[in-house]
Order: C-alpha cells, then sequence, then structure tokens
C-alpha cells in the first residue's frame, strides 16, 4: 500500500535520471551509483541485460517498465533525442530488475503452487536471458524436455499503471494539442498491460506458431500450459544466436542478404497474411541460426491488425502512380477513415512527403526492381525517424499505426545492422 | 466429549515445568518415552491450530480457552498442562515461528553463499509464508500486543527474548556479509532491521495485490537498497 504512494516520486527520479543520462550528463546516475552501490550476483544479471541492448546507457537497463517505451512516443512527438537513439529505442526491452534465487522460488511457487525445483527434474537458478519484465530460466521437465522458464518479476503491473498515470499527467499538454491522442496512450497502455499477462502471451505463441507454420524459416515455440500461469511462462527451448553474437562470427554477405530477407519476409506476411505483428522488434526476441532460420522467443507484444485497416494499406503500398495524385491522397483518406480518424491537408502533406522520401526509394515500386536495397547505408533509417516525427507533428498517428511504426522501425534496424540487401518491392508484392 | 477428551490426559510430563503441577495421571503411559513425547507433541500442536483457526476465524479477544480446547477435541484442564493463557499459544506460535524461519536459512544449502539481501529475503519470506494462513489473527494480535499488560507486548519477557533471539540471527547474517569491524552502522543494524521488519510485516497485511506480489517486489527492492547501504557504509568506513 506504501509502494503505491511511493512507486510514482520513485520512478519519477528515476526518469529524470534517464533524461539526465541521454543528455550526457551522467550525474544522476552517479548519485544513484553511490547511494546504491551494486552487489556481486545483481553485477552478473545485469551483464546479460546489458548484452541484450549492449549500445544504451547503464541506467536505461535497470529502469523498470515502460519508461523507454514513453521515452520513444515522448521523443518521437517532441523530437528531444537524436534520430540514432530514437531508433535504437525501438528495439529495447522492457527490463525488469535482476530476481535473486530465492525471489524467483518465491514468485514460482506463489504462481504456480510448488517451488521450481519440485516441479522440474532440473530447474537453473541462475537466469540465462532477460525478457520483457522478468528473466529465463533453463530447465528440464520430469519427462526430459529441455524449456526455458520464464518468469515475471513481482508487482510489475502495479508500477507500470503507475507510470503510466505519471505519463498521462506529463502530457496533458500533448493530449490537449491532438499532439497525443487520448486514445494513442490507452492503445499502449491496454497492450503493454496486457503483456503483463503471461497467459496471453502463450495464446499468442499458439496463434502466429499456426499462422507462421507455412514459413519455413521461422521458429515459433511450444507452450507447455501445464507449468504456465500468468506469471510463468514455460515453453520449449529455442535455438540460434541473439544477433551481436550472430554479428560478432562474421557472417558472409550472402548469408546476411539471406537473414535479411527472412526478417523482412517474415514481418510483411504478419502484416499482410496473418493481420497480427509480433510488435516488439527488441533484438533479444529473435535467434539467428546458420542457415539464415530465425526463432521467435518473446510474444508478449503482439498486436492483431484490424483486418478493414490491412486492406486499405494495402491499396497504398507500392502505389505505381503518382504520390501527388487525388487516387493516391484518396487512397490514404480511406485508411484514415477506416481509422475513425479524418485526414487532415498537414497530415496528408505529411504522408505524401513520407512516401516520397522514404518508400519510394526503399521499395521502388516497378522498374529497377532487379536491384535489393542496401539496408548497409544508415541514411534510409534516419529518414524513416524524421518523416515518422513529422507524421507526429502532423497529428498523423492513431494507435495501430504506432504499433505498425515501432515494430517497423525495429526490423529496419536490425536490417540496418545486418548491412542486409534485400529485394523490398519483390517481397512485398508476394503478399499485396 | 469430555470423557473422550480425558483420554489425552495421560501424559504426565506436561510440556512446561511449570505447568506439572497442574498435570494429573489418569492412565497408565505408554511404555516408550519417545512415543509418549510424540504424542505429547501432537496435542501441543493440535492445540496451537485449534487456538489459531480460532483466532483468525472469531478474533483474539473473542476466543477463549474452553473454545480452542472443544475445538481441539480435550478438556480445558488439558490446555493449561501445556500453556498458561492464549496468549501463551499465540507466543508459542511467534517461537516457532521465528525458529522455522531461522531454521529455513540456516539448513538451506543454496543460501549459504548467497548476497545479504537474498538470506534476509529468504528470512522474512519464509516468515510471512508462515504467517500467510493466519493473516487476520496477525493484524489483531499486533494491536493486542500495544496493550502494555500484553504478554505479546514488546516489553514482556518472553516476548523480548524471542526478539533478542532473532535480531542475533540477523545480527549473525549481516556479520557475514559486511564483517562487524568494517561496518560502522553494524551495531544499530539489526534495530533497524526491527523496525523494517514490523514495516513489512504492516505492508504485508495491508497488501491488497493479488498474491500479495507487492510484497514480493517491496521486500526485494527495500531488502537490496538497505544491503547495498551497509556494504557502501563498509567501503566508506575503510
Amino acid at each position: 500500500m506504501a509502494d503505491d504512494r511511493q512507486a510514482p516520486v520513485r520512478r519519477a527520479f528515476s526518469i529524470a535520471n534517464m533524461g539526465v543520462g541521454i543528455a550526457g550528463s551522467y550525474l544522476g546516475y552517479a548519485v544513484q551509483r553511490a547511494i546504491l552501490g551494486e552487489t556481486k550476483t545483481r553485477g552478473k544479471l545485469s551483464a546479460t541485460h546489458t548484452r541484450a541492448a549492449r549500445r544504451m546507457a547503464d541506467e536505461m537497463q535497470t529502469l523498470r517498465g515502460a519508461a523507454m517505451k514513453f521515452g520513444q512516443t515522448l521523443s518521437l512527438q517532441t523530437g528531444t533525442l537524436p534520430d540514432e537513439t530514437l531508433a535504437e529505442l525501438a528495439t529495447l526491452q522492457m527490463n525488469a530488475p535482476p530476481m535473486h534465487p530465492s525471489l524467483v522460488r518465491a514468485q514460482f511457487k506463489q504462481s504456480l503452487g510448488k517451488e521450481p525445483e519440485e516441479t522440474f527434474r532440473q530447474f537453473a537458478a541462475e537466469p540465462f536471458a532477460a525478457a520483457s519484465l522478468g528473466q529465463v530460466h533453463h530447465a528440464i521437465t520430469r519427462d526430459g524436455k529441455r524449456v526455458a522458464v520464464k518468469i515475471q518479476y513481482p508487482g510489475i503491473r502495479q508500477s507500470l499503471a503507475n507510470d503510466f498515470r505519471m505519463f498521462r499527467a506529463l502530457t496533458k499538454a500533448a493530449q490537449a494539442s491532438g499532439h497525443l491522442p487520448k486514445s494513442a496512450i490507452d492503445e499502449v497502455e491496454q497492450q503493454i498491460l496486457a503483456e503483463t499477462d503471461y497467459r496471453r502471451e502463450a495464446d499468442n505463441i499458439d496463434f502466429l506458431g499456426r499462422q507462421l507454420a507455412p514459413l519455413s524459416f521461422v521458429d515459433v515455440p511450444v507452450v507447455l500450459r501445464e507449468y504456465s500461469s500468468d506469471k510463468v511462462l514455460t515453453m520449449s527451448l529455442m535455438r540460434g544466436r541473439h544477433l551481436d553474437d550472430f554479428l560478432a562470427a562474421h557472417p558472409s554477405q550472402e548469408l546476411r542478404n539471406k537473414l535479411g530477407t527472412n526478417l523482412f519476409e517474415l514481418f510483411y506476411y504478419q502484416l499482410l497474411k496473418v493481420e497480427a505483428l509480433h510488435a516488439d522488434p527488441h533484438w533479444g526476441n529473435y535467434l539467428f541460426k546458420k542457415d539464415g532460420a530465425i526463432s521467435l522467443v518473446d510474444f508478449g507484444c503482439t498486436k492483431y491488425m484490424s483486418p478493414a485497416l490491412v486492406a486499405h494499406l494495402r491499396t497504398a503500398f507500392l502505389y505505381p502512380g503518382s504520390t501527388h495524385s487525388a487516387e493516391f491522397s484518396r487512397r490514404l483518406e480511406n485508411y484514415y477513415q477506416e481509422a475513425g480518424q479524418k485526414l487532415l491537408p498537414e497530415t496528408r502533406r505529411a504522408l505524401i512527403r513520407f512516401a516520397d522520401n522514404f518508400y519510394r526509394p526503399v521499395y521502388p515500386p516497378r522498374a529497377d526492381e532487379a536491384r535489393p536495397f542496401d539496408f548497409g547505408n544508415k541514411n534510409f533509417l534516419q529518414v524513416f525517424v524524421a518523416e515518422s516525427k513529422n507524421l507526429v507533428r502532423a497529428r498523423g498517428m492513431f494507435s495501430e499505426l504506432i504499433f505498425m511504426v515501432r515494430a517497423e522501425m525495429g526490423m529496419y534496424q536490425t536490417l540496418h545492422r545486418l548491412k542486409a540487401r534485400v529485394h523490398t518491392s519483390r517481397i512485398v508484392k508476394k503478399y499485396l | 466429549m469430555t470423557r473422550n477428551a480425558s483420554a489425552h490426559k495421560r501424559k504426565r510430563t506436561p510440556a512446561r515445568p511449570r505447568s506439572r503441577k497442574t498435570a494429573p495421571a489418569t492412565r497408565k503411559t505408554s511404555p516408550r518415552p519417545g512415543r509418549r513425547a510424540t504424542n505429547k507433541k501432537a496435542i501441543r500442536d493440535r492445540i496451537v491450530k485449534s487456538a489459531l483457526s480460532l483466532f483468525q476465524s472469531k478474533g483474539f479477544d473473542a476466543t477463549t480457552t474452553k473454545a480452542i480446547a472443544r475445538k481441539a477435541g480435550i478438556a480445558e484442564g488439558t490446555v493449561f498442562n501445556y500453556f498458561t493463557s492464549k496468549d501463551d499459544i499465540a507466543l508459542h506460535f511467534f517461537e516457532q515461528e521465528v525458529d522455522q524461519a531461522m531454521a529455513a536459512v540456516r539448513d538451506n544449502p543454496r543460501l549459504r553463499k548467497a548476497p545479504l539481501e537474498e538470506k534476509l529475503f529468504a528470512l522474512v519470506h519464509s516468515q510471512l509464508e508462515y504467517l500467510a494462513p493466519y493473516e487476520r489473527f496477525i493484524g489483531s494480535a499486533l494491536i493486542h500486543a500495544l496493550k502494555p499488560s500484553s504478554p505479546l507486548g514488546p516489553f514482556s519477557h518472553r516476548a523480548m527474548e524471542l526478539r533478542h533471539r532473532y535480531l542475533r540471527f540477523v545480527e549473525e547474517l549481516i556479520a557475514e556479509s559486511v564483517p562487524r569491524q568494517q561496518n560502522p552502522l553494524g551495531f544499530l543494524a539489526p534495530e533497524i532491521f526491527w523496525i523494517y521488519y514490523l514495516g513489512a510485516l504492516l505492508f504485508w497485511l495491508y497488501d491488497t495485490s493479488p498474491g500479495k506480489q507487492n510484497t514480493l517486489a517491496f521486500l526485494d527492492r527495500s531488502l537490496s537498497m538497505g544491503a547495498a547501504m551497509l556494504r557502501q557504509g563498509k567501503r566508506h568506513g575503510r
């Protein structure tokens, strides 16, 4: 109870701290460090966390909750962060503080009624990965299956709800001006709070496992419901390497192209065929294999799109005519209308600019299709972020679009790090 | 009922020496003392269990020793062979609670090399787990303990002894991680911990989150902060 009251204050401090860190001063962080120090196990654990999102400042790693997602939305709209950082934010994970084995045991028992050591034949006390809102442990079931057990940090739902309360208060002005629609915050909150229910995530895994079966290069885990609850999720262990480790082995350009192509195809297959997106593009959520196959591992943030919206989106993708034509405007209008938004003239201008500056070069609608797009060149990413920001300023963001843009940005970020060359339009055309 | 209950009076040696003279022997006792002791413990446990279930359902004040005896299926007099009053039963319960929690930390090989915050977490958490079925009673016991005359109160001899034992154990745990002479806050730490423990108990009692999730988070965050502060003190102290 006391925690409810204190939490927003403490987290306000933390969020302020994050701002300080990004602005280039580590003063706030140093103060916090001086007060708190660091223990051995915690240090070890946070090393796992740091590897997962390697280039971000340390204080971001210790920050709980959805602060970075707020940071992203907020800076998209105010332009306070450099574009590059913003792109990295897209791939950040919602981290929870690391848990020591006694807390893991308590949380597991509280949720499933028995200690993990009583439940499994073997259970690793130390986690092997940080996951959204918790951590993941290796285990072996009584019948010998190797599994990954994801355990949620206690009380995380409450603290996320606190974050949102504060975020709403902080962004009153932006809400009033329509730059940050209330419905968009509602949507983000709903989606993020939903991530705290691992049962829902288990449903997402089952769903995507069925839907993505036709893609031979994608692996989806299998949930073991008897060892799962809303706070514990047990699934088959996935193989592969994280992006950093994958790149560290100096994969050939050919392999990087193959992987990039698979990743790209996976995105558009989900968006246009399945009409649902594995929408958390954090690097830790993908494992890559030497044959270019991809294993998906975290399904908390799965966004189910509206089929009607996707249908309108299809008509605008790879539009062969002029982006300044009345026909293209009409298609945009239909799309926004379907989303329950009136297309303002400034929004239309922003969208056309977006199409001209980003989509036309990256997704050439016809002609030079034979030439793959090279994601190794950084410019495209900067253009994408700049145009996204411009679209927000032009009040063109609505809830579904936010998730799509985030997932898309994350995908581009990964393709850029892979320096992959991908036949973009050819793949999109397959699913139009 | 009463006759049936008298069968349980066969134990000659009562649990505590002071109640010895009140223990009547009605029958020949079992020849094996081991079995007798086991039996005695079984009755004692039954009394405590019945009492707690009544404290929990009816409240501490409204529960009489007579009701406890009836629930345990023994004569009221038998209760007094084991305990002097219901306060005595409650204290016995708290002693058990503290003992099992200390044992849970000491006897767990996994905790031997654990950092201080984890040991303290395991200690407090196993206490709360033990108390969990009697949450309502714990709340009223806390209030009851504030009465100056209450044997549960912080100034009664036995309660003080229990607290002392508990805090000495905490002190040992701290000393394992932060050597005494390096810890300028050391002499205060157990006392501070006692206040912290009462606070944690209150937090737990008023925690309405499902499965008391917030208590787990509160314990984890506050203990790691506290342990970090002790360690920090050590670094600056030297």
